[in-house]
């Protein structure tokens, strides 16, 4: 699988991402054909390893698809990087017989995993659960509520967080694979949210039962600190990244063409300063996040504190620059192309997907845990 | 290099003291900067009615008069690709 491969690949969801982006946010409708463009063309098992019949790309790879998807539409991109969050997971954590089983459907296109992480009363909070697993040693069963599961209507399986069998405290965490098969899934179903409508991330009961060895890893504080906390940052700022990408360069574009260059005034030094400023936050994101990249693919500890402070740096910034630079551009291009729907920049649909990214596993808590683990590195080692 | 487009080029080279603009022409010495370079861009683009590609916005395209007409004349119609 060369770069050029995965890139070819890349362009062809996109195009359909972008297709169907007007329709599935206005609807607030899961995007099914670019999930079927996923699957179409092996994505879906990006991270498989080829022994497995995937793709074996890397973390970088996932990296480069969530900025392309995410110029096209971010709701896409950010079903597609939760996706490869689960299956790094698998990857890293589960054993035989689930591991072949499982990796082997995810790398011919057939699983589409979604994540059962949050719960009612402790927000995202991802290292303690409510909910118990229970079972008679062979069998775990699972009944569980989760106010927002991302693509969870048309997922074809779970990666779920339960309180351990036989749990002292909330904080004893196992983190379980249930196939749709083996569970009856119910919800509202109801999602009408600000943006990021096309994530159809809607809230779902799961009840059922699954054989005990699907359970994925020992330790899910350990899975937590290796795979899920590092992968939702990269992923999730790779999708905020292309997604005020994709706007920038629509306004680039357009100031550019022959028709509304006569209409702007490019020589203006506040419309240039917008311009720059705007494409200075993308720059800086950028680099930070290939930064937090090369940090998490070496470092052999990644519960140190400086390390996390990285992670969370990544994710926090990520977050306040990608919609800072679509706000920008929106007053650089004014009311005609900067606030209508119709307008080819897209910058509306941007500015309203962008605008969950503080709110998505929240900035204000990030900055409460980075404000103790500033005090942990007290001489500010720099990672 | 036609005319129209040596006659587009003169009002940037400030320093060419009305000299023939040749394909030799070195357009930064003869004052373009990058500043105007946008606009000479423009100016190009909507005289001949093409844009060039993103991959020819470099130096080495606005080095000379002759690199940047070769940039243009390979978006005219009828030039070989």
């Amino acid at each position: 699988m060369t770069a050029l491969d995965l890139a070819e690949k890349a362009d062809q969801v996109a195009h359909v991402a972008e297709e169907h982006a007007a329709h599935t946010d206005r609807d607030a409708a899961f995007p099914v054909e670019s999930l079927a463009e996923l699957r179409r063309t092996r994505l879906l098992g990006l991270l498989v390893p080829a022994e497995y019949g995937g793709l074996g790309g890397t973390v970088s790879d996932v990296i480069d698809l969530g900025i392309r998807l995410g110029r096209a539409d971010m709701s896409v991109a950010m079903i597609f990087t939760m996706h490869c969050q689960q299956v790094e997971a698998v990857v890293r954590y589960a054993a035989e017989p689930l591991r072949s089983a499982l990796l082997g459907r995810v790398g011919e296109g057939r699983e589409y995993l979604a994540s059962v992480t949050t719960e009612a009363g402790k927000g995202g909070h991802l290292l303690s659960a409510e909910s118990a697993l229970h079972g008679d040693g062979t069998r775990l069963g699972i009944d569980r509520f989760a106010p927002i599961v991302t693509g969870g209507q048309h997922a074809d399986g779970f990666l779920i967080t339960m309180r351990s069998q036989d749990a002292d405290s909330p904080n004893q965490v196992s983190l379980v694979y249930a196939h749709r098969d083996q569970l009856d899934v119910s919800g509202s179903g109801d999602w009408q949210p600000m943006g990021m409508r096309a994530s159809h991330s809607i809230p779902l009961k799961l009840i059922g039962s699954v054989p005990a060895h699907q359970v994925v890893g020992k330790d899910f504080k350990e899975i937590s600190t290796t795979v899920f906390a590092p992968m939702a940052h990269l992923g999730w700022s790779a999708a905020w990244l292309g997604t005020a990408a994709g706007a920038l360069s629509r306004v680039l574009r357009l100031l550019r063409g022959p028709d509304e260059r006569r209409r702007f005034d490019v020589g203006s030094e506040l419309l240039l300063t917008r311009l720059s400023r705007s494409r200075q936050r993308l720059d800086t994101v950028h680099a930070l996040l290939r930064r937090t990249a090369d940090t998490v693919r070496d470092a052999p500890d990644l519960s140190l504190p400086n390390h996390q402070l990285l992670l969370n740096a990544l994710k926090i910034t990520a977050a306040e620059q990608c919609h800072a630079a679509v706000n920008d551009l929106v007053e650089a291009v004014g009311l005609r192309h900067g606030y209508l729907k119709d307008s080819p920049t897209r910058l509306e649909l941007a500015l309203r997907d962008l605008r969950s990214a503080s709110l998505n596993y929240s900035n204000d808590r990030l900055n409460l845990a980075d404000g103790r683990l500033a005090l942990l590195d007290p001489e500010v080692r720099f990672v | 290099m036609d005319a129209r487009f040596t006659a587009l080029l003169a009002p940037f080279l400030k320093f060419s003291d009305d000299k023939e603009i040749t394909p030799e022409s070195n357009l930064r010495e003869l004052g373009l900067d990058s500043m105007q370079s946008i606009e000479l861009l423009f100016a190009i683009e909507d005289t001949y009615g093409i844009s060039l590609p993103d991959d020819e916005l470099n130096d080495a395209t606005f080095a000379t008069a002759g690199s940047l007409w070769d940039a243009i004349a390979a978006q005219l119609p009828g030039a070989r690709a």
